[in-house]
């Protein structure tokens, strides 16, 4: 799949689009507990909830509703497309009811796939048109999260803790009273060396602030990548897992077309192990920032602000997935690079185009 | 179909506006009444001459999908959270299910009704199986479980066999036949089927914006792809000849004449940013109404103007809000419900 322009989540209007939230993880992580704080605490918000695996929630106000995994394959061409079909059908169903929440939160049971769950509101333009993924927030337990992904599945059978914290936007990492500091460092090492893009935030009884995890606009690139850049040539980390982030930092402007190749190639040769992709990219002849984030396969890119005055052009992305190539994403990414002459060309042009405006 | 006393054809303002506390989400019109069902669960049963209220039906849980009996004796309502079948005569549910999210919900015509087997049968879409029950709302047979949510259901051969609409594709179904008696099947969501009248074709609008068609007698089978959005909506007119669908900002209206639309060009009617609503009025004239989130409603003459063009509305009405639903009452009478609760009649032909 090639890049589109779909996604308006930077444009400078605002986003009127119902929030959603996903929250993933295992039983046992703490998700029920956190579950019930959400609907139960005084924050003014209406919140429509799709359940699967709590069948009794105790709340009176809230809009509940059971769902079950019907995961639907697409006629695109495209192996790893695959939507939820029940949450298409009940967010459907909500939206016409609008008026009745403020935002849904969709809790997924600890054996599900998040890819379906994401890529549903990349290929469902319906859905993507009336309701915005904030985030997808992933519970982990701190004494047991290490042996689930550490677990050795029959080939061929994912490792969904694995996936779960590959695909988060953040991490609640729960129970933290219950493991000692060396354990818990450790645990963070190993939810960072596979996730290099999601905060993690530690916890006792799912005890952290809600608007850590209820407003997080995590598909609001900007803020991602410039939150903390720090890690996108970090290389220190022990990467003992095959599921890994790759940052790029480039400096520089792109030629778009070399780009849009780069991406395609990659996708569709690497989409299949790529589980989420994010990037910030500078092109040369454009004043304002081009942004992209993906799904495996699924790409959706758009302008995002304008460059400012004072910003330094370049490049930021990053990738999670299995068995990345650092070495070889950061050289055949810097092919994309538009020549020196062109980008200066192009900058004259841009600046005799402003001075005659 | 529809007494309708209106006068039809002298003035462009006849006709009736009524206001619903909800959003409503569908419109079934039969022999006089007008049923609009709200997303928050109540249908209210509305007089087609005047609007004035019936009565008023709850299932809770929200709906989606009404139907009425051939002749408005009985209400069939669907819903997110269940299923429910209401008698007009003591306002009494003969069936009251909840618990199960119900997509859809059909009677079979019950044409003449010589025989028993052809007496008028309501379908069910109930999680991943269907049933059927009688005009009494006793069960007469149910399916076995679909791969998926079933997601529509279509009567064929007069209410002897059942089209049922799943991942995966179309399953038939009879009575007292343990499994399906027919399968057609395509890889992907089957959202919305529409049968010609004729039972000749069997069409079915994707998730993975195409329509699937097979040939009721043997299968054999085509796609047409190339759609923007799916197609979340597909109807047959009266003669069988054209079907429209949603799935862009056009309409699309294939010719099924002669072998099918197969290697031919659609009609394409533009007014709309996104449908929401397609009906097709009854008769032979292949004249079309509908709807869309910006507000329009259009009135076409579908079969006008050649295949491959891109055609214009015959008449248009603007509204301020979007129109959730439509339905015709009889030929004379096109009923819209607005996403605001607003409910307007109009008589047609206009003048």
């Amino acid at each position: 799949m090639t890049p589109t322009e779909q996604i308006d989540a930077l444009g400078e209007e605002r986003d009127t689009r119902v929030p959603v939230t996903v929250l993933t993880g295992f039983l046992g992580s703490g998700k029920t507990t956190l579950l019930n704080r959400i609907l139960t605490e005084h924050h003014g918000m209406r919140i429509a909830v799709i359940e699967n695996e709590f069948g009794e929630v105790g709340i009176d106000d809230a809009l509940v509703v059971d769902a079950e995994e019907e995961i639907f394959e697409m006629n695109n061409g495209c192996i790893c497309c695959t939507v939820r079909g029940d949450l298409i059908r009940i967010l459907g169903a909500l939206m016409r009811r609008r008026e009745s929440f403020d935002r849904i939160l969709i809790e997924t049971t600890g054996l599900a796939d998040p890819a379906p769950v994401a890529q549903t509101f990349f290929m469902d333009d319906e859905i993507a048109s009336q309701l915005r993924l904030d985030a997808i927030i992933t519970l982990a337990d701190a004494a047991h999260i290490l042996e689930h992904l550490d677990e050795v599945k029959p080939d061929g059978v994912e490792n969904e803790s694995v996936e779960q914290v590959a695909f988060a936007d953040k991490i609640v990492l729960n129970k933290t009273d219950l493991v000692d500091e060396a354990q818990r460092h450790e645990v963070i090492r190993r939810l960072r060396a596979i996730n290099a893009l999601a905060e993690v935030l530690p916890a006792r009884r799912a005890d952290i602030d809600l608007a850590e995890v209820l407003d997080v606009h995590a598909f609001d690139l900007d803020r991602v990548l410039q939150n903390d850049p720090a890690f996108l040539t970090d290389t220190e980390h022990q990467h003992d897992s095959t599921v890994t982030s790759v940052g790029i930092d480039l400096p520089g402007e792109l030629d778009q077309r070399k780009l849009d190749a780069w991406l395609s190639t990659l996708l569709r040769t690497r989409g299949a192990d790529i589980f989420r992709s994010k990037g910030i990219v500078a092109l040369a002849g454009s004043d304002r920032q081009y942004v992209f984030q993906g799904v495996h396969m699924l790409l959706e890119a758009e302008n995002g602000r304008e460059w400012r005055a004072q910003e330094a052009r370049g490049n930021r992305l990053v990738f999670i997935g299995r068995n990345l190539d650092r070495a070889e994403l950061n050289k055949s990414f810097a092919g994309c690079l538009a020549p020196a002459r062109t980008a200066a060309k192009k900058a004259a042009r841009r600046a005799a185009a402003g001075a005659s405006a | 179909m529809s007494n309708s006393t209106l006068t039809a054809g002298t003035d462009t303002t006849a006709g009736w506006t009524r206001h619903v506390e909800d959003a409503p989400v569908a419109i079934a019109a039969r022999h006089g009444l007008i049923a609009v069902a709200g997303a928050g669960g109540t249908a209210w049963i509305l007089d087609a001459r005047d609007g004035n209220p019936v009565a008023t039906v709850t299932l809770p849980g929200g709906l989606l999908a009404a139907d009425f009996s051939a002749d408005g004796a009985h209400l069939a309502l669907a819903g997110p959270a269940g299923h429910a079948l209401w008698r007009r005569e003591d306002g009494r549910f003969l069936v009251f299910e909840t618990g199960t999210w119900s997509n859809a919900v059909r009677w079979s015509s019950g044409h003449g009704a010589a025989t028993a087997a052809d007496a008028p049968r309501l379908a069910i879409a109930s999680g991943r199986r269907a049933s059927v029950v009688d005009a009494d709302g006793a069960q007469l047979w149910q399916i076995d479980p679909c791969p998926s949510t079933v997601t529509d259901v279509r009567w064929l051969r007069t209410g002897r066999r059942l089209a049922v609409a799943a991942y995966s594709g179309v399953y038939c179904y009879e009575r007292h036949a343990g499994a399906p008696v027919a399968e057609y099947r395509y890889l992907g969501s089957h959202l919305h089927l529409a049968v010609d009248p004729a039972e000749k074709w069997l069409c079915s609008g994707n998730q993975d914006a195409s329509i699937h068609i097979w040939r009721v007698r043997d299968g054999a089978d085509l796609t047409m792809s190339g759609y923007p959005d799916k197609i979340s909506r597909l109807a047959f007119e009266d003669t069988g000849r054209y079907l429209a669908s949603d799935g862009a900002p056009d309409i699309t209206v294939w010719d099924f004449s002669g072998k099918g639309p197969e290697g031919t060009r659609p009609r394409m009617l533009r007014a709309h940013e996104t449908v929401t609503a397609l009906a097709w009025r009854p008769g032979s004239e292949a004249i079309l109404a509908s709807s869309g989130v910006e507000g329009l409603l259009a009135v076409w003459r579908a079969a006008s103007g050649r295949p491959g063009g891109r055609h214009r509305p015959a008449f248009e009405y603007e509204h301020a809000q979007p129109i959730a639903a439509l339905a015709w009452s009889g030929p004379d009478l096109l009923v819209s419900a607005e996403r605001s609760g607003t409910i307007r009649a109009r008589s047609y032909p206009v003048s």
